[in-house]
């Protein structure tokens, strides 16, 4: 009987998930490494959005989720909470950064040069075996280059618009902030954030509700130093490296609180390669701190603070979105009752103006 | 894997945010809600409320639309004892910590207990102000004129409000609460009621609650009386009580059968009889 049916749960999980597992064990037969080094945009991906930098545990948690990229990256972040936290690690500055690429597309010439690295952003996007040509990659460079941004100039030359500086850095990990919220709080939610929904949250101004085309002062892909306090010795030391994508981008121009006519700039960085993400975050940036101008109407998701701190999220987003899974027989009971009251209601009345009309 | 999960730190932040809730029933306090190994919307503001509290003492008891024995209750249970040596039961009465969802048992619930729900919604003015900075403010002037208007518009329209469940309350004359999304059949039953009622929105990183024996009052005109689900002259099919919320089941023959929502009480209808 039905009834009991829905007090079987215990077992219906435990089967459930042994199916599922037989489902996706071939999964476990893939190397770890063999993994990190060939899908290492989903590595990337995941790491970013799990807000952890492990490669490995980032190679676990794609196996275990079969490929789900979104349901990797929560494996990550729950593993996240289990972790105790040891410190805080130095000020980081992209300038730093040892570059494996980067480019600019809003100087033709730049200090440094354009330096593409790997990438596939101009191959002809075909299933079909290309010919690679032979190539002896060992007669690249293979020298540290640290290169400052390319906005960097302009910069000194105070003609960017540059956002107050923050005391102390919100960490959105401790407290969540509630409106207005703090630039590092909202750079570190898009940080975390759902790849896809940063890109299409920042489409939307691409398309005209927010009137930004900007610019690519700067994108940038390299390794970046961690450095702590030592606990004892109290001296500065390298702890590892981490790998991060940088983009600074320029919009127009506006006036600043001195009446000043300066550039305005947005800011995009995350872990691992992941430009598009970072290009996404950087438009956002530019478009909530410079919405006087936007077009188009009055609310502009890209210009709003609320939407982007309450909804790029994709554990959140994703974890929602599948909650609708779970039993809601007594809301919908509900639901139902009060429906078919309203409809019992709506009708009377009707047949009370119609009798009146009659009359 | 330590006690409980979390650690100290999390811990320490989820409990002083449960005392200051504690201390302005009704008021929606902010935290920053860690990731669970559950996903967000399956129960992890409950969940960092009940890991936060839970001691060796306890005894638990988790619920999720009535039923000790539904997936999600289960899931629920198995996590929480696999990192804690707390034991379980799904007696209402034996209970000290009752995690749930979308119901409130059908026993009163007695005082030193804690009941804590898992809340999708923390904010009741979402239904008509979806931007939280703008609610915080009509939350701090305690204008919900919005509310009022909604509630009179459904009214002229529908007879009634068309809010079924998660009815808005006010909690001690002041703060208008989403009670989670419980039937409107169990909201009298926030009200002065003996145990401590404790609300976590992992999600939405909010944390509310309402202390024993306050007053909590549906949003209601003076002249309308608060409607609650009504099931006639049906009766439990298996105990026979007619003093619970059903749910209705159809059989392969697509004829309709009710039975208690509330499973615990439903056994224990049988065994003992009436609820007190």
């Amino acid at each position: 009987m039905a009834y009991y049916a829905i007090k079987g749960g215990e077992e219906a999980i435990k089967n459930s998930l042994n199916f599922y597992n037989d489902y996706t064990k071939r999964s476990e037969k893939i190397d770890d490494e063999d993994l990190i080094e060939s899908l290492t945009f989903s590595i990337d991906k995941v790491m970013s959005e799990g807000s952890l930098y492990s490669k490995k545990l980032a190679s676990k948690s794609i196996k275990r989720s079969a490929g789900d990229l979104l349901n990797a990256s929560f494996f990550v972040r729950a593993h996240r909470s289990s972790c105790q936290r040891i410190g805080i690690c130095k000020e980081l500055d992209v300038n730093d950064m040892r570059l494996s690429r980067r480019i600019s597309s809003a100087f033709k010439d730049i200090e440094g040069g354009q330096l593409l690295g790997a990438s596939n952003d101009y191959e002809i996007k075909l299933l079909v075996d290309l010919k690679n040509e032979k190539v002896d990659i060992k007669e690249y460079s293979n020298k540290d280059n640290v290169i400052d941004s390319a906005l960097t100039p302009l910069r000194n030359d105070n003609l960017i618009k540059i956002l107050p500086k923050e005391e102390e850095p919100w960490d959105i990990t401790r407290v969540f902030p509630t409106s207005p919220y703090p630039r590092s709080s909202v750079l570190q939610v898009m940080s975390r954030g759902e790849s896809g929904t940063l890109l299409g949250f920042a489409y939307t101004s691409m398309r005209g509700y927010g009137d930004v085309h900007p610019t690519i002062g700067d994108l940038r892909i390299g390794e970046l130093d961690i450095k702590f306090t030592h606990p004892f010795t109290k001296k500065e030391v390298k702890i590892g490296s981490i790998e991060a994508t940088a983009v600074e981008s320029a919009g127009t121009f506006n006036k600043d609180e001195n009446g000043d006519t300066k550039l305005t700039t947005g800011f995009g960085f995350c872990f691992g390669k992941n430009e598009t993400k970072a290009i996404s975050m950087s438009i956002i940036d530019l478009s909530l701190y410079n919405n006087s101008y936007t077009v188009g109407t009055e609310q502009i998701v890209a210009s709003d603070f609320e939407m982007v701190m309450h909804h790029v999220d994709g554990i959140e987003s994703f974890g929602f979105a599948n909650h609708y899974k779970l039993p809601h027989y007594v809301t919908f009971q509900t639901d139902y009752q009060i429906f078919k009251s309203a409809k019992k209601y709506v009708e009377e009345q009707n047949q009370k103006d119609l009798n009146g009309a009659l009359k | 894997m330590r006690y409980a999960f979390l650690d100290e730190e999390a811990k320490k932040e989820i409990r002083r945010s449960i005392l200051k809730a504690i201390a302005i029933p009704g008021y929606i306090v902010s935290f920053a809600s860690r990731e669970m190994p559950v996903a967000r919307g399956w129960g992890t503001g409950g969940l960092q409320v009940t890991l936060s509290i839970i001691n060796e003492k306890d005894t638990l008891k988790v619920i999720d639309q009535g039923c000790d024995g539904s997936v999600n209750a289960v899931n629920i249970r198995n996590f929480i004892s696999s990192v804690t040596n707390v034991d379980t039961t799904t007696d209402t009465k034996k209970a000290t910590l009752i995690q749930t969802r979308h119901r409130i048992p059908e026993i009163d619930l007695e005082e030193g207990q804690i009941l804590v729900y898992q809340v999708p919604m923390p904010d009741i003015l979402e239904t008509v102000e979806p931007n939280t900075a703008k609610a915080k403010i009509m939350h701090a002037n305690a204008d919900y004129s919005k509310l009022w208007v909604l509630l009179y518009e459904d009214t002229s329209m529908y007879g009634d409000s068309r809010i079924s469940n998660r009815y808005p309350v006010i909690v001690h004359d002041r703060y208008a609460m989403d009670p989670s999304p419980i039937p409107k059949y169990d909201t009298p039953k926030l009200n002065n009621n003996k145990a401590l009622q404790l609300f976590g929105a992992g999600r939405e990183k909010k944390i509310y609650a309402v202390p024993p024996y306050t007053k909590v009052e549906p949003l209601k005109f003076e002249d309308r009386k608060f409607k609650i689900e009504n099931f006639e002259d049906k009766s439990c099919q298996r105990c026979g009580s007619r003093d619970s919320f059903l749910d209705e089941v159809y059989d392969d023959n697509g004829i309709t059968h009710y039975y208690c929502n509330d499973t615990d009480y439903c056994d224990s209808y049988l065994k003992n009889g009436a609820k007190k």
